[in-house]
């Protein structure tokens, strides 16, 4: 087989390299060393200037399809909140985040929370707000109006936290966005934080999909955003920074790993068949 | 206990199902792909019913306190039922014109704030070509501030340029198109390398619940989710083997082109 025939061979030779390639460092994790980026960074800083008893908002806005990378950014800033003593809201305004949300708070404040004494006070979970940008607007002027009643179907006039703080978005001191499409980050921008104060009267920390990041920059560079958390790195430089001041599990360190190997493997396809389609052109075959 | 040993069986099979699509589309993969559609639809349908009941009915500020104003969006909400009748259609349109309206009013309001005046002013203010310290090179992983402007300026002039028809890209303006065309595609190999990376990382998720997923029983029979991929990667051959046992399928005829409607005049 001569070189130039690389850029020929059949897709499904690569596929089960790249199985390999990913599997190794999860059966067996290379420990490879974790740089934390300055967009998590300033996640993890802002969620930390915050004081006890300060409200976060977290939204859980992804489906099943995101939750390899979504998943573990919610549930480590949810540990984050509750080691810090935030009161946080927890929802949902894609119908299927609410059981992800409700998953993640079991795993965080314990598998019968609902019914322990913190709940209502220091923690609330509304589950699945209905309206996408009209419901998050609505939550944003007046959060009982968006929804009267908590997941298991609790008047929210029952539950102090949302009967006597968190009314409206003048209470929010941070909003958590785990997002992975519309309604997402941008509409919190649009319909709660350009109501209510910009950037400084609501700050926006978002956990984002990879695929999504890169549309969003021009608003993290805008102030608009305040950090991100870019995928399963993301969530793997969270959690590291959580192992090293919280003693938080660090669990997704053979994932980061696994995602190095498969970069630098797809990276040696690109420039293998670059090779070859260079090589198939100078002896003036079809390109 | 059976229901958890079911999830990890079901959810292995799925797996391997979807997967084998990469080898090549079959029964399997078609089946597992309308089962995730039909499941997503029936479930985002049940939980919206459910929300619009308890968002309008249940609580101390809704019907059931009182408050019988959340009667008329139920009514509005009910004429969508109109589209199924010839009669009636027109009053189809009064719920879907309420839905664009109210969206159309949002979005312009928050598109020009969040998306247009915020991100020119941000661009004005952060982007310092003169001053003390601008061109200062501080080390570490703070850059030169001025040449960051300095590439941001180009590359936001040159780009929209790209996008400029009223002459032709001739001269000053055909340089200035050629380096917007770069920094396009710049950008969408960036976005192409966050796509990278955000399907390999749903592919780990993937492997890590084959490799990782347990059940153990309270006798402590343990059954880890790698036991079965086997017997789903059997199953997987076997449709390969009988997809191959079968005459090649002929492609299908195309459809009649539909007859022109006769005009009335």
């Amino acid at each position: 087989m001569s070189i130039g025939s690389i850029s020929k061979i059949d897709r499904r030779y690569l596929y089960i390299l790249l199985f390999i390639a990913v599997s190794i460092p999860l059966l067996s994790p290379l420990k490879l060393p974790i740089p934390i980026g300055e967009h998590a960074k300033r996640v993890y800083d802002l969620t930390e200037s915050l004081t006890a008893g300060d409200i976060v908002i977290e939204s859980f806005d992804f489906g099943p399809s995101t939750r390899p990378e979504n998943y573990p950014q919610a549930k480590g800033h949810l540990f984050h909140a509750r080691e810090l003593g935030l009161k946080v809201v927890a929802l949902a305004f894609w119908p299927s985040g609410a059981p992800i949300g409700e998953e993640a708070l079991r795993e965080v404040y314990g598998a019968d929370f609902e019914h322990s004494s913190e709940y209502g006070q220091t923690v609330v979970y509304l589950g699945y707000v209905p309206g996408n940008e009209v419901g998050m607007q609505t939550f944003g002027d007046d959060t009982s109006t968006a929804k009267g009643t908590d997941h298991w179907g609790t008047s929210l006039t029952d539950l102090p936290l949302m009967r006597d703080e968190c009314r409206s978005a003048e209470d929010f001191d941070l909003w958590a966005e785990w997002a992975s499409g519309t309604p997402g980050e941008q509409q919190v921008i649009q319909f709660v934080q350009g109501r209510h104060g910009g950037p400084s009267a609501v700050p926006i920390v978002v956990g984002a999909t990879a695929v999504s990041v890169s549309g969003m920059m021009n608003f993290y560079t805008s102030g608009q955003i305040y950090g991100i958390l870019n995928g399963l790195a993301g969530a793997g430089e969270y959690e590291f920074m959580l192992n090293i001041g919280y003693g938080y599990p660090y669990e997704q360190g053979p994932s980061l790993d696994a995602q190095s190997l498969g970069h630098v493997l797809i990276l040696a396809f690109i420039v293998l068949g670059n090779i070859g389609y260079l090589l198939t052109r100078s002896k003036g075959g079809k390109s | 206990m059976l229901y958890d040993l079911f999830a990890l069986f079901f959810g292995v099979f799925v797996t391997v199902f979807i997967y084998s699509f990469l080898w090549k589309e079959n029964p399997l993969s078609r089946a597992v792909e309308h089962l995730f559609v039909g499941w997503a639809a029936v479930y985002t349908l049940a939980t919206m019913y459910d929300a619009a009941l308890s968002q309008a009915i249940w609580g101390a500020e809704r019907i059931e306190g009182g408050n019988y104003i959340w009667i008329i969006p139920i009514l509005i909400s009910f004429m969508y039922f109109f589209f199924f009748s010839k009669k009636y259609f027109y009053l189809y349109r009064y719920p879907v014109s309420i839905v664009v309206g109210i969206m159309a009013g949002m979005m312009i309001c928050g598109m020009i704030q969040s998306n247009i005046l915020a991100q020119i002013q941000s661009t004005a203010r952060d982007l310092p070509l003169v001053g003390a310290g601008v061109w200062d090179y501080v080390g570490g992983s703070t850059f030169i501030q001025g040449v960051n402007s300095l590439i941001f300026v180009v590359a936001s002039i040159t780009a929209l340029t790209f996008f400029f028809f009223t002459w032709e890209h001739k001269g000053v303006l055909g340089i200035s198109t050629k380096i917007g065309r770069y920094v396009l595609m710049a950008t969408f190999g960036a976005a192409y390398g966050s796509t990278v990376m955000a399907r390999i990382s749903l592919f780990i998720g993937r492997l890590r619940f084959l490799y990782e997923t347990t059940y153990t029983d309270e006798a402590g029979w343990l059954v880890n989710a790698w036991y079965i991929i086997p017997i789903a990667v059997i199953c997987v051959i076997i449709m390969a083997l009988w997809m191959r046992s079968r005459p090649e399928e002929k492609p299908a005829e195309p459809a009649p082109k539909p007859e022109k409607p006769k005009s009335k005049g």
